[in-house]
């Protein structure tokens, strides 16, 4: 849940750079391949041969065949000769903006106040300029000789801000080899994924035989040169270049250590659709009837050329209905003319009509979390809506609240956390603020959410209505509401996927106890049912979240197969439920949840394999994030596309 | 035993850890780590009517149970009949018939299991700026009462936040309650018509110390209708 604005959030990720990141496909498997078993033997000759023999030039074709070198050599036409790009984007900033100012420009002026230490302590990129922006500012000004100090961020001090910043060192790369380890080997392995290796390398801050691979693979398709295996000056010049981030910064005055967080792949923040499922509502004959929906099948049986054209007025009346049947007969093969727009009319309406300037939105989606599988689906389906008006895109929850009344505070924490972003178009700069409402009603395009009575923890079905925290509270459930997951506790791909960052490299040393050794340990704790072993042998070790933490995950998949035996129920106290017997499957989140009882010990030892993010969607509490505060601009990215294909152009995220 | 349901979720500090039983001759008996109605220990007897809903509801239920994964968010819960062992039951809402109907009533048992202190303490208003943990049933306790984190939440009208003030109370370490005991937790001052009141800290159980969360949370009237 978010902090308060510009709290300051010491010890933490920041993510240094807004450039664009590349994108690549992120793959889940995050398995990479040893060399001895699985290495190329183009490149294996090659190692044998001199660096300028004719055998090696000529075997380069032979590996330029090779699907993961042709990934290198397209990266480095895209990217590698990319000038670095530090600093924000967006348009400069207005004359003299001080507290009150809020926006990108403000977001990209905090980034640069922590980095290049004015701040007291890493500012909060919010956007929103408070007054801990505002002494940052008064304390750069002064460094700089900008008198009197005015806490105001001008033209002048924002010149001199862009060049200190620009002015900061580049980050200090040690050569890697095979053998390697340390924080560095994980940035490499961060940068080698983002750049589109696969498989995706484990970050676990050792040069193994798969990252040796992979950086080979990179010499080859990118750098054009003889694969000598190692992370050079030159390669890392090349990585930097085409990848940021990967690196730790001092960040305010106390030169807190921030690891800057490295760009992957597009974010997806939504849950895991559910295969199969269309994300339209059933309309029509036996669905919905009236709203949304139907303006949407109204406005694209227009655009696939409904005749008489119809007016969308979101009532299925008979006009609906005979244009809807005619478009369902008129297909080839024609689909059943029901009058009924299931999956396969909206597929075929979505082929001839991609975009609308209304929709509604019924998504089945999953998600897994610590080794455990949530799910909003059938009935509990997140349904939402969205409208392009004049000046804004609204997205709108329709709630169906039961039980108690939901108190009239709940209707603006939504709009307080996540109206922050406009779409802007990237060649016009035509920008469109896009608001998120939560109603209440009834009806088939609902969702229903049971108020009650108390301060319990409340899921996304179930909300309290003497929580002291909705105001956190209820923007994440709404978070859920629109088909967004959650970010805690995740599998590597996972986070990827999610977030758009690598997963970060953290602890790479670990405790000094040998990552088998802890693996072992965790493995007999769960053979016990033992939680408070587990946390013993892992936290109490001295295991933290990041690289070393993954070197235990994958010990622990090296164990051989077991099965905790079913245990009777415990009343305790604390009380333990009876369990069937479970089969470990090396998955050590998942065998970890699953063998061991629900307690803060399991919480706790979880949270050490998997890895969280700090916004509106993670786990504020336990990882605060400077640069992942709050809504970001991630979890607004199907409306932002749903602008570009309504309107055209290319829209993208923007503070407002 | 009819039926025993334990509710727990690790990510919450105190973790909710929350169970219930019920016995062939009604026999009700748990423990709560996490309520309103007093932490601890309680055991009573549900009425013979009320025993024989729970009885036909189990009897409806049938042996196989659906399997319906959780909304996110929620906490565990695991449903123990003689007839399936232990279900997950997080992902099956309340209902009119078969397992929703079953599930519910076993949720509801565990509000209904305060109405039996057996060994519990509670918190209550104690009057301005005070709130009172008070022992409730028949049997002491030990308690660890060296540190008592409290939080006061002031509301005005139906849950508008009017303020809210938390501290540390540095309590007499541990202590055994009894009938008739009391302690007093100073609070700061907060503003509104109703305050809900938390206070944690441990129950001695043997060895186990066991971090609780008494709550005291009355209900707000809803706004009449127009």
């Amino acid at each position: 849940m978010p902090e308060a604005s510009e709290a300051p959030i010491p010890d933490q990720r920041v993510r240094p750079d807004e450039r664009a990141p590349i994108i690549r496909a992120p793959d889940p498997d995050t398995t990479g391949p040893a060399l001895a078993a699985g290495g190329n033997a183009a490149i294996a000759r090659m190692l044998q041969r001199s660096p300028s023999g004719a055998g090696a030039i000529n075997d380069l074709p032979r590996l330029a065949g090779n699907a993961q070198v042709a990934r290198f050599v397209v990266q480095r036409d895209a990217d590698v000769d990319a000038p670095p790009a530090p600093g924000g984007v967006g348009a400069p900033p207005a004359p003299g903006a001080t507290v009150g100012a809020h926006g990108e420009e403000i977001r990209d002026a905090q980034l640069k106040l922590s980095r290049v230490q004015a701040s007291a302590q890493p500012l909060t990129e919010d956007g929103r300029y408070g007054p801990l922006t505002e002494a940052a500012v008064r304390t750069f000004q002064a460094s700089v000789g900008i008198t009197p100090p005015t806490g105001v961020l001008d033209a002048a001090t924002k010149a001199r801000l862009d060049a200190a910043y620009a002015a900061l060192p580049p980050p200090v790369r040690t050569e890697l080899k095979f053998g390697a380890t340390g924080p560095d080997v994980g940035f490499a392995q961060q940068k080698l994924n983002a750049v589109g290796y696969k498989p995706r390398l484990v970050i676990n801050a050792v040069f193994d035989g798969s990252m040796l691979m992979a950086v080979m693979m990179y010499e080859v398709g990118t750098l054009k040169r003889f694969p000598f295996g190692t992370v050079d000056a030159a390669m890392w010049t090349a990585l930097d270049a085409g990848v940021s981030g990967g690196f730790i910064a001092p960040e305010g005055a106390g030169a807190t250590p921030v690891e800057q967080s490295t760009p992957s792949g597009t974010a997806d923040a939504l849950g895991t659709q559910v295969p199969g499922t269309s994300l339209h509502p059933v309309v029509g004959v036996g669905g919905l009837t009236k709203g949304p929906a139907v303006k949407e099948l109204q406005q694209k049986l227009n655009t696939a050329g409904a005749s008489p054209a119809l007016k969308d007025d979101g009532v299925f009346g008979p006009l609906t209905t005979a244009a809807l049947q005619a478009f369902q007969s008129g297909r080839t093969p024609p689909l059943p003319a029901n009058a009924t727009a299931d999956k396969a009319t909206w597929d075929a309406l979505d082929k001839v009509a991609p975009g609308s300037m209304v929709g509604a939105v019924d998504r089945q989606w999953t998600e897994v979390l610590g080794g455990a599988t949530y799910q909003l689906t059938g009935a509990d389906a997140s349904r939402y809506s969205w409208e392009i008006q004049k000046t804004r895109m609204l997205v709108t929850v329709k709630v169906n609240f039961v039980g108690l009344p939901p108190p009239g505070a709940w209707f603006g924490y939504v709009p307080a956390v996540w109206n922050r972003y406009m779409g802007v178009e990237t060649a016009t700069k035509k920008s469109m603020p896009i608001d998120f409402q939560m109603i209440r009603g009834a009806g088939g395009d609902a969702m229903t959410v049971e108020v009650k009575p108390g301060t319990d923890r409340a899921n996304a079905g179930e909300w309290y209505a003497g929580d002291a925290r909705a105001a956190q509270t209820i923007p994440h459930e709404y978070g859920h509401l629109i088909g967004l997951q959650d970010e805690y506790q995740l599998h590597p791909g996972d986070y990827v996927r999610v977030t758009g960052h690598e997963p970060p490299v953290g602890d790479a040393a670990g405790p000094g106890v040998p990552a088998a050794t802890i693996a072992a340990n965790l493995r007999a704790a769960m053979m016990a049912r033992n939680s408070a072993n587990a946390r013993t042998a892992s936290v109490g070790a001295g295991v933290k979240a990041g690289a070393f933490a993954q070197q235990v995950v994958q010990e622990y998949a090296k164990l051989p197969a077991a099965t905790v035996p079913a245990v009777a129920a415990v009343p305790g106290p604390p009380p333990v439920p009876g369990q069937p017997a479970v089969p470990l499957t090396g998955d050590l989140m998942a065998d970890l949840n699953n063998s061991l009882p629900n307690d803060i010990d399991r919480y706790e030892t979880i949270q050490r394999f998997g890895y969280t993010s700090g916004s509106i969607m993670g786990d504020p509490g336990r990882v605060k994030d400077p640069h992942e505060h709050g809504a970001q601009p991630r979890h607004i990215a199907e409306f932002v596309a749903i602008l570009g294909r309504a309107l055209g152009g290319t829209w993208e995220a923007k503070l407002r | 035993m009819i039926l025993r349901l334990v509710i727990a979720d690790g990510s919450q500090s105190p973790a909710v850890a929350e169970s219930v039983e019920v016995a062939d001759d009604g026999a009700l008996t748990g423990w709560r780590s996490v309520s309103d109605g007093g932490v601890g220990w309680f055991a009573g007897h549900l009425p013979p009517a009320e025993l024989a809903e729970v009885q036909a509801l189990v009897a409806a239920a049938g042996a196989e149970a659906p399997r319906v994964q959780p909304r996110p968010d929620s906490a565990e819960q695991v449903l123990e009949l003689p007839a399936t062992g232990p279900v997950a039951i997080a992902g099956i809402r309340d209902g009119a018939d078969g397992w929703p109907a079953l599930a519910a009533a076993s949720r509801r048992l565990l509000g209904r299991l305060t109405d039996f202190p057996r060994a519990a303490v509670a918190v209550l208003d104690g009057g301005p700026d005070v709130a009172r943990l008070v022992h409730r049933g028949t049997d002491p306790l030990r308690l660890d009462l060296a540190t008592i984190a409290v939080r006061a939440t002031g509301w005005r009208g139906y849950y508008e936040p009017a303020g809210d003030w938390s501290g540390v109370v540095r309590g007499p370490g541990e202590v055994e309650a009894g009938a008739g005991w009391t302690y007093d937790l100073p609070l700061g001052p907060v503003a509104g018509d109703t305050v809900h009141l938390t206070a944690d800290f441990a129950i001695l159980s043997g060895p186990t110390r066991v971090p609780v969360r008494a709550k005291h949370t009355p209900a707000i009237p809803p706004p009449t209708q127009q």
